[in-house]
């Protein structure tokens, strides 16, 4: 299986990326890191540079500005401002910014769009099914 | 006997704004209104109300009532934070979204399109003729 693999890349090039804010871990990438597979992470995720695979996080997840995503994300809060290709879940609340570019399916709790983002696919919103978070 | 003419109140000049003196068109479904069908607006549509079917708006749509049907907007749609838009396909080209809005659909931003494509019929398989061969029995002709 190469997703392991893949796993331990992400982690090794984000390794000073690790930082920790108020007690909770947070795996923050910079505009130039490129993130390929699968990561789960007990944390938050924030995801700028090229990411491509799967970014499964327990709390939240953030794509920056100009960052470029190709990968199913599902976090607790999640805010896109980058370009976002992809399912997204968001336990609680996605927050799309004005300069957000998402195409991909979302399920999500609670939902704000701001004026200028783009978004094209399907849109469910409320209560989650047991599907897919063990995995 | 002085009766009062309900004419006379009436008379007051109302003014317009629908469009005809270059404005541009505005419709309100208020709070209490209800609209099952289809509606399309050339101007801007707000609904506080709840409507049952297709919205389209060659302007803005802002909704803050409830809304079960497809939205088209050529230009913006607003879905505000007490509004709920569920089940439709939404086509527009700029969407906001309240925090607090209820929102689950299709959505497909980008150009407005007056026309949706088409879709390229089939081309019906064309028959060719079969030509039978005739096979004409000749007589054994005699020879002499």
């Amino acid at each position: 299986m190469d997703v392991q693999e893949a796993v331990a890349e992400g982690t090794a090039s984000a390794e000073n990326g690790e930082v920790k804010r108020d007690g909770k871990k947070q795996f923050s990438m910079g505009p130039s890191d490129i993130l390929e597979g699968k990561l789960i992470y007990d944390g938050s995720v924030h995801a700028d540079g090229r990411v491509e695979g799967e970014v499964r996080a327990s709390g939240n997840i953030d794509v920056a500005n100009g960052a470029t995503v190709k990968a199913l994300l599902e976090g607790a809060n999640v805010t896109l401002k980058g370009s976002v290709e992809g399912a997204v879940t968001a336990h609680d609340k996605l927050t799309l910014g004005r300069n957000a570019r998402v195409s991909g399916d979302i399920q999500v709790r609670r939902l704000q769009i701001d004026d200028g983002a783009t978004l094209n696919g399907n849109v469910r919103m409320g209560d989650f099914e047991q599907q897919a978070s063990g995995q | 006997m002085s009766s009062r003419r309900p004419a006379s109140r009436l008379a007051t000049t109302i003014p317009a704004g629908n469009g005809s003196n270059g404005e541009r068109n505005s419709v309100v479904l208020g709070p209490n209104d209800r609209l099952v069908g289809q509606l399309f607006i050339e101007g801007d549509l707000r609904v506080s109300g709840s409507v049952e079917g297709e919205l389209e708006a060659t302007g803005d749509i802002e909704i803050t009532g409830r809304v079960n049907g497809a939205v088209t907007a050529y230009n913006r749609l607003v879905v505000g934070s007490a509004g709920s838009l569920i089940g439709g396909d939404v086509r527009v080209a700029r969407l906001t979204v309240e925090d607090g809005a209820t929102f689950t659909g299709k959505v497909t931003m980008g150009k407005p399109t007056a026309k949706e494509p088409t879709p390229i019929e089939p081309v019906p398989a064309t028959i060719e003729p079969v030509v039978e061969p005739v096979v004409v029995a000749q007589p054994k002709g005699k020879r002499r």
